[in-house]
């Protein structure tokens, strides 16, 4: 998923996952490996034609761009949007394109985000809002995803500090208010697109992403700001800082978000790679269903089942039979 | 925040697993460029039976290595719990928590286990229970390796009153490692929504640690409801009860004043065996919310009192009842207990409260009363 001339590796935020060329060359020759090698002993006379690292980036930020359009279809609040993109883009570091097939994950994607997110939508209907869809479908990949993902299911994103820096614009007083809603609206429309299909969350802090997709807004705030918020240090600080600010600024600028619904630049660009994958990829993950099924069947195989225990004292609080039901009612109402 | 494991080096080269059909690859790759690819039988099985594991397999494997499963400790609806050795180190034990399958939950990963650990990967602090780390089981079962806290929890002592016998200063002990545990949570902006005795466990050395985060979410934006029905009755605030869907940490400030006043009391202050019951008990032992103590309450969706109204109970009642905390406690225990949620003292100004620094002083963790049947402390 690194994007090996995307530039950053300064001192600048904690980046979530280890990130790195190595490891996206990694992921993606393990993949080459096994698949090739089971294209060839089902089919010795097949020629695998694999997908370079840089291919499988293209073709992640094109589903990310997709599962962002069918969440804006689905009307998801933005956070839920934001959370699923991260969840896409997290989950292909450590697993390639050929391996899972991305236009089955972006979904689970969008229903685990709306979870994690604490959003609770049926199952059922959610489902029902994709063409030829089933609810099994969609719950096939959540533990895969889960696991790819591991476990870190909490995205901190930008959105509430771009509402905190446009009320210490206001409160500053030195700008029209039509100098900064403008900037207000364009900012969060920048945020909406530009982090979520670049590696933008993998290298820097919220706020720094806001202070970005501001200055790209309008760069006079941001400046306002930042001589505001050094004021008592130095200009070393505050040089440091716009430097970082730039630095996030030119790769989102690669990604502005007209680019969101320009389909026919992107189509271009992906229908080679799309005809290149369907040939490569892994044949015996492209059912999830199937694989969901199969390892159910695995593990049953090897478990005897424990005789159930009645014990109450439970570490981690006893569970009282009353509170099942209590809790079931929480997750339709949230 | 969550740090993923780096995978240093490909223990298990998957290209080995499935090495003989190799054999043929050069010369099929040298003759039959550009011919159309046949249609390779989909096969899940030969997936989950291969012994190549992809990248994130192999993480998920590393750290289900770490640990061995002992016995079991015990079960709920929701989980059972195991004693769990550290591989490397088997004198370093842990709880693993391993999630239910619940049948009657269709809609895949419970929400209790993706709130808790949503919360718990981010959350670090000595007085909050430690999530190592997350792994699932080859039936795809999710197991929660936490820390391993041997010495019950809170409400085993408040009712062991014929063994256990504990004064001001462990109260005081207690009460202060809970606050630090929620001003915690709050300063992470993480609502924890089910603070009570039985959730607060005990560790080896006698530290109290928050713990089940099953309930837990952030705080919400501005204008987006949040469910009312949280928090165990007992210790369940008057806004959540008159139905508010907008709140704040202020509901667990409630939940702390009343494990305070039980932790005092050595019973529930405020036991009601209905929502309604439980109003009524506020109404009686703290005083009716009216438009007067807390404006706009009346605007509540569920707003009820009966006909009988109690003014806010003064400082006479509490002392009456908690006098033996002193005055400085009685204070910080009214504090907690205000009715109108903007007035009531929140987490960080409970910490900054004059209370702690009174005598008598906080009795050291390795010297807190423990429950009986266990060795080493006071009884």
């Amino acid at each position: 998923m690194h994007d090996t001339d995307s530039p950053p590796s300064s001192d600048c935020g904690p980046s979530l996952l280890p990130i790195s060329p190595h490891y996206a060359m990694k992921c993606n020759s393990l993949a080459q490996k096994a698949i090739s090698a089971r294209l060839q002993s089902a089919s010795p006379t097949t020629l695998c034609p694999s997908s370079s690292p840089g291919e499988e980036l293209s073709l992640v930020t094109h589903y990310t761009v997709e599962l962002l359009r069918a969440a804006a279809f689905i009307e998801l609040p933005t956070e839920i949007r934001a959370t699923a993109a991260i969840f896409l883009r997290r989950f292909y570091v450590t697993n390639s394109i050929m391996t899972y097939p991305p236009t089955e994950l972006l979904k689970t994607c969008l229903f685990f985000g709306c979870k994690a997110e604490g959003h609770y939508m049926r199952l059922a209907k959610f489902a029902d809002k994709f063409p030829n869809t089933t609810g099994e479908e969609v719950l096939a990949a959540e533990y895969i995803l889960s696991q790819g993902i591991r476990f870190a299911f909490d995205v901190r994103h930008p959105f509430r500090a771009l509402e905190g820096a446009i009320m210490e614009l206001r409160r500053l007083g030195d700008f029209e208010n039509k100098r900064i809603d403008r900037a207000h609206g364009k900012a969060r429309e920048i945020l909406k697109f530009s982090p979520l299909v670049t590696d933008a969350y993998f290298h820097y802090t919220p706020s720094q992403i806001m202070l970005a997709a501001l200055a790209m807004a309008d760069e006079g705030l941001v400046e306002r700001m930042l001589g505001e918020a050094f004021a008592a240090q130095g200009d070393a600080a505050k040089d440091k800082c716009r430097d970082l600010i730039q630095a996030c600024r030119a790769m989102l600028e690669k990604e502005p978000p007209e680019k969101m619904n320009d389909n026919e630049e992107r189509k271009a660009i992906i229908k080679p790679l799309n005809r290149k994958l369907r040939k490569c990829r892994d044949p015996d993950r492209v059912d999830l269903v199937a694989l969901q099924k199969a390892r159910r069947e695995q593990a049953m195989i090897k478990k005897p089942k424990l005789p159930v225990k009645e014990d109450g004292a439970v570490f981690g609080g006893s569970i009282a039979d009353g509170r099942e039901s209590k809790r079931r009612k929480t997750e339709t109402e949230e | 925040m969550a740090v993923s494991p780096l995978v240093d080096g490909l223990p298990n080269p998957a290209a080995k697993a499935v090495s003989s059909p190799l054999k043929n690859a050069a010369s099929a790759q040298a003759s039959s460029n550009g011919t159309p690819v046949p249609a390779v039988a989909p096969n899940a099985t030969a997936a989950v039976q291969s012994a190549a594991l992809d990248l994130s397999e192999q993480m998920n494997e590393d750290e289900k290595r770490k640990y061995i499963k002992g016995k079991k400790l015990g079960e709920g609806t929701y989980a059972n719990v195991y004693l769990g050795q550290v591989r490397n180190d088997p004198s370093q034990l842990v709880a693993i928590k391993k999630i239910k399958i619940n049948k009657e939950y269709t809609e895949g990963m419970s929400p209790d286990a993706v709130r808790e650990i949503k919360h718990l990967q981010e959350l670090d602090h000595p007085n909050i229970i430690k999530l190592h780390t997350v792994f699932s089981s080859k039936d795809q079962n999710l197991n929660l390796v936490l820390e391993f806290l041997p010495l019950g929890d809170l409400e085993i002592l408040i009712k062991d009153t014929a063994n256990v016998h504990y004064g001001v200063a462990d109260t005081k002990a207690w009460m202060g490692m809970l606050t630090r545990a929620v001003w915690f949570c709050h300063e992470n902006f993480v609502l924890h929504r089910d603070i009570k005795p039985n959730n607060l466990l005990i560790a080896a050395d006698g530290e109290v640690k928050l713990a089940d985060f099953g309930l837990a979410r952030s705080f919400s934006d501005p204008y987006r409801p949040m469910t009312s029905n949280v928090i165990t009755r007992w210790y369940r605030p008057p806004e959540l009860l008159f139905g508010a869907r907008h709140y704040s940490a202020a509901v667990d400030v409630w939940s702390v004043g009343l494990v305070f006043a039980e932790l005092v009391m050595r019973a529930p202050y405020l036991a009601g065996n209905t929502e309604l019951e439980q109003i009524e008990l506020i109404c009686k032992g703290v005083g009716t919310p009216t438009e007067e103590n807390w404006p706009g309450v009346t605007k509540l969706p569920e707003y009820t009192i009966g006909n009988q109204i109690t003014p806010v109970l003064g400082k006479d009642h509490y002392n009456a009842l908690f006098g033996t905390v002193g005055n400085e406690g009685v204070d910080l225990l009214m504090k907690t207990l205000i009715l109108d949620p903007r007035k009531r003292i929140t987490a960080r100004d409970m910490l900054k409260h004059p209370w702690w620094h009174k005598d008598p002083k906080p009795t050291r963790k390795k010297e807190l009363p423990r429950k009986s049947g266990g060795e080493g402390g006071r009884k």
